[in-house]
């Protein structure tokens, strides 16, 4: 197989999908090829916060201001991917009064609206913070849901033209004497290679940068920081709690949908493929945001999981924080004399439709095109969809019991007919592509009961044998279900805990042995 | 305030097993518990320990494998002890209704997963199930009932498979437990029955989801058999599970028929101890709370699921007596890197150490209570979910819990 297109993006996080649709609403064709699904790095990877930008307003003017702008856009365009929630920055006594000024000063230079309460003002709005606390800031955060923004960008491009291939890895690029020409890929499901060739490859791998550049010979200065969260079983706080003081590690508690996301801590990553979250930094994260609300002490969590952040480096920094989280544009053509080739990186979630608009300014330029950007004002195509709980039980309440069909999922309340519609539609390579796009696996029992469920319905469609065999996909999903619950089994986790491995190891009997052919192949 | 000869604490099949084996003795007991215990959930056969091979003998087995583990609960109470235990209770499920093993020794049943299982106690309603080929059985499952995927059953065991609507409207998101009182019903199974019937083609089994009934399992199976003309068989499935629960009524019926003051729902707030001895029990029925005495008390509360152990976020403990929990050192030693291991997780050998009459005792050895034993999954060093061991320890530590307690 060989594919031609004009634009070849690599990686299918925000970055990248944002490219995709702002090229498309230039009437630029791309095609965007991702080794996972959307969303597998730091994109699907972070706290989901909205940023007002008053985390940066002392410390980092310039962003605090790419923030406040972007906030404003993406309540416009992308309206059903937010819960516009609000945020408190909160005082505690030992932060003082002297940065809770500064703090409302550089709100006000960002041009961020800042409200200041009283203690007693705050405590009213969110009886769960502590009662020690001296003051509070509050701002325009909120939470944001970035896969489905990601996937709102992506089918906005494909509306328009844009090809997508998931699962699917770059392994070399196609030199043509100085200039790259495109890129040679392969399916990670099928084994499949084949090659693309492109005017112009543009390289948002996020995190994976380097790998990419190394095909090419090539290499930028950047920090792997790992950031660690952990998912409560409830919802904390009304409003995004942050705490007020210089950025530290464990300082934000974001409320999103019914739970709540405690975050983060920062370390050096070298390995990208394999990391995990320590016993250390869970216990860290509940010390620390115990301070701003004491009932995370004895909260239930449902999942821990972490993501990596591509830092781009300033000379002579070690702490990964005093890095700039504003993002770099290379042009490899004047940077390395290697044409063709366009590397965009470093950058947060929020500001995402703005790299990708210099990134896509970058590429006209290059084809001496004057076709202005788009994205800050057309809407996503979805907008107006709500994915809320109380829409979801709106909708599910519009049938009656019969019509409404079996729920999979007893503690997201998903129908089937939810997965019928993402089989029927979507390109499913594997179980994790249906649980992206749906919220099995998402509540209390973390796909305990849901996942044999849903392995029922592939089995009497006769799809799982094609994603590998049942009970081989079910171990791989407990697999991966493990890691990010075995940091937080204590309490009532571990309950829970006790009872899947029961019901899976006892029970069911699935064993470690690896698995033999797919099922069909077995004696 | 009444006083009894004995107490248990802990209505899984652990705690049943001691009272009736207290009352069996003549002794007048109270049973408490905040639940119905794991029985419920996972209790669909007698497990003894799966490791051993099937057809071969179980008491040869079991002594040589106690011999290299002998930390074990079943190296307290040894071979004998499992045996004589084993004995009371299949003699307490006469026929129709009987647990018997099949073929001497383990068997492998199916389960709804489509994998097999190595058991040793089989209810009657599961013989059917040991030794299926794929040209004789067929699957049969219901749309609607979401807790058992026939395909994946009959895909796994390449066997055919069916997937019927139930016959009566409204079904659709039915439970175990309404299902299995649905099948109570004779009208109900017959047409059920006659339904399954048109489906055969030649075949000779019929494998069902483990819900035929909770009142006379054996008589669903007769009626469903005599309307299909085939042996038919359940499949153990999520929980909660029908045949644990069939167990604990039987239980439950016995205790309260011989006069044991049953408690359930009921949590244990706290003891009254003094001078090494446990003087009493506060249970909770709100807005009261009751003391109760007994000469001697049986633990019996399970594991982190049934309350017996908690866990917070540095140590395992045991909530209601605080004797010592041996246990992993640190958070960080509990769990190993991958979920499925060969060996269970080091956080799920943890549990309560005992003397040789299954009175817990501390790290060096001392009885911590002298009128406290201890029975079922709670004791440390054994892996039930692993091991397939569940209800051969409850049944055997409960049984030696009880006539040790009572032991003149």
């Amino acid at each position: 197989m060989h594919l031609q297109t004009e634009v070849l993006i690599i990686g299918g996080g925000a970055t990248g999908a944002g490219i995709a649709r702002d090229l498309a609403l230039r009437g630029i064709p791309s095609l965007l090829v991702e080794k996972g699904d959307f969303t597998s790095g730091a994109s699907g990877r972070n706290q989901g916060l909205l940023h007002s930008g008053a985390r940066y307003a002392v410390n980092d003017p310039e962003a605090a201001r790419e923030c406040i702008t972007e906030n404003r856009i993406l309540r416009r365009i992308a309206p059903h991917c937010i819960e516009a929630s609000d945020g408190l920055f909160v005082s505690l006594p030992e932060d003082g009064p002297e940065y809770r000024a500064n703090f409302i000063r550089a709100c006000g230079a960002a041009g961020i609206d800042t409200l200041p309460l009283s203690p007693n003002e705050a405590l009213s709005m969110e009886p769960k913070l502590n009662p020690l606390i001296i003051g509070a800031v509050q701002v325009p955060d909120g939470a944001i849901d970035p896969f489905t923004l990601v996937v709102e960008n992506a089918r906005d491009a494909e509306s328009r033209g844009a090809r997508f291939f998931l699962h699917t890895e770059v392994i070399a690029l196609i030199l043509d004497g100085v200039r790259i020409a495109g890129a040679r890929v392969k399916d990670r499901i099928t084994g499949e290679e084949f090659s693309i060739s492109a005017s112009w490859v543009i390289n948002a791998a996020g995190a994976w940068v380097n790998q990419i550049l190394g095909l090419a010979g090539l290499k930028i200065g950047i920090a792997l920081s790992k950031g660690s969260m952990l998912i409560t079983n409830t919802r904390l706080s009304e409003r995004v709690i942050n705490r007020c003081r210089p950025p530290a590690s464990g300082d934000i508690i974001v409320p999103n949908d019914t739970v709540s996301i405690l975050g983060t801590t920062s370390l050096r990553e070298e390995d990208l493929e394999h990391y995990e979250v320590t016993p250390e930094e869970v216990s860290f994260l509940v010390d620390e945001l115990s301070r701003m609300i004491p009932a995370v002490r004895g909260e239930r969590f449902t999942r821990a999981y972490a993501g990596v952040r591509p830092l781009v480096q300033s000379a002579e920094t070690c702490d990964d924080r005093t890095i700039s989280r504003g993002f770099t544009l290379i042009d490899h053509e004047s940077c390395d004399g290697l044409a063709g080739l366009v590397t965009i990186t470093g950058g947060k979630l929020m500001t995402y439709r703005l790299m990708a608009e210099r990134t896509a300014d970058l590429i006209c330029k290059k084809m001496g095109l004057h076709v202005p950007c788009l994205t800050h004002v057309q809407r996503l195509p979805g907008a107006g969809l709500s994915h809320a709980l109380k829409d979801r039980l709106i909708r599910l309440r519009r049938h009656t019991p019969a019509a409404r069909g079996e729920i999979l999922c007893d503690c997201e309340l998903v129908p089937r007919e939810v997965v019928d519609a993402i089989l029927r539609e979507a390109k499913v390579r594997e179980l994790q592509d249906i649980l992206h796009r749906t919220r099995l696996a998402k509540g209390t029992c973390q796909g305990g009961f849901c996942v044999y469920r849903l392995l029922g319905v592939l089995n009497e469609m006769r799809k799982a044998e094609g994603l590998g065999g049942s009970n081989r996909i079910l171990k791989a999903f407990l697999e991966e279900r493990w890691k990010g619950i075995r940091p937080v089994l204590w309490g009532i986790s571990l309950k829970e805990e006790e009872l899947i491995e029961s019901i899976y190891k006892g029970l069911f009997n699935l064993t470690p042995e690896e698995p033999g052919p797919p099922e069909g192949d077995e004696s | 305030m009444r006083r009894y000869d004995l107490i248990v604490i802990g209505m899984g099949l652990a705690g049943l097993t001691a009272a009736r084996t207290a009352v069996e003795m003549g002794a007048k007991i109270l049973i408490v518990g905040r639940g119905m215990g794991s029985l419920t959930l996972f209790g669909n056969t007698i497990d003894l320990l799966g490791e051993i091979t099937p057809g071969t003998d179980m008491e040869a087995g079991v002594m040589s494998w106690t011999a290299t583990h002998p930390d074990h609960p079943y190296a307290r109470t040894g071979w004998a002890g499992i045996a004589e235990a084993l004995v009371a209770f299949r003699e307490f499920f006469p026929p129709p209704y009987t647990f018997a093993p099949v073929g001497g020794g383990n068997s492998l049943v199916p389960t709804g997963a489509g994998t097999v299982r190595p058991t040793y106690l089989l209810p009657v309603t599961m013989t059917a199930g040991v030794g299926i080929s794929s040209e004789d059985t067929l699957i049969v499952s219901f749309r609607g009932f979401k807790d058992f995927q026939g395909d994946t059953v009959s895909l796994h065991l390449r066997c055919r498979g069916v997937n019927l609507s139930l016959p009566r409207y409204g079904l659709e998101g039915v439970t175990a437990l309404a299902f299995a009182r649905l099948m109570d019903e004779e009208p109900f199974r017959e047409s059920l029955g006659e339904a399954i019937r048109r489906q055969l083609a030649g075949e000779r089994r019929i494998g069902l989801p483990a819900v035929l009934g909770l009142r006379n399992p054996a008589g669903v199976m007769a009626t469903l058999e005599a309307v299909t003309g085939a042996k038919v068989f359940e499949i153990p499935m999520l929980p909660p599970s029908i045949p644990g629960a069939r167990i604990f009524r039987r239980l439950r019926e016995e205790l309260i028929a011989k006069g044991a003051t049953f408690l359930m729902g009921n949590p244990v707030i706290g003891a009254t101890l003094k001078n090494g001895r446990c003087e009493g029990i506060t249970v909770q029925n709100p807005p009261l709370k009751t003391v109760y005495s007994a000469d001697c008390y049986v633990l019996a509360t399970g594991r982190f699921l049934g309350g017996g152990l908690w866990a917070d976020m540095e140590r395992v403990s045991e909530p209601l007596f605080h004797i010592p929990v041996s246990q992993p050192a640190t958070r960080g030693e509990w769990f190993r890197e991958r979920f499925f291991q060969p060996e269970a997780h080091p956080i799920h050998r943890a549990g309560i150490v005992t003397d040789a009459a299954l009175r817990p005792v501390d790290e060096g050895g001392k009885v911590v209570l002298e009128n406290l034993w201890a029975a079922g999954s709670i004791l440390a060093h054994h892996q039930a979910i692993e091991e397939k061991s569940r209800e051969g320890i409850d049944i055997a530590t409960g049984f030696l819990a009880a006539k040790r307690a009572l032991a003149p």
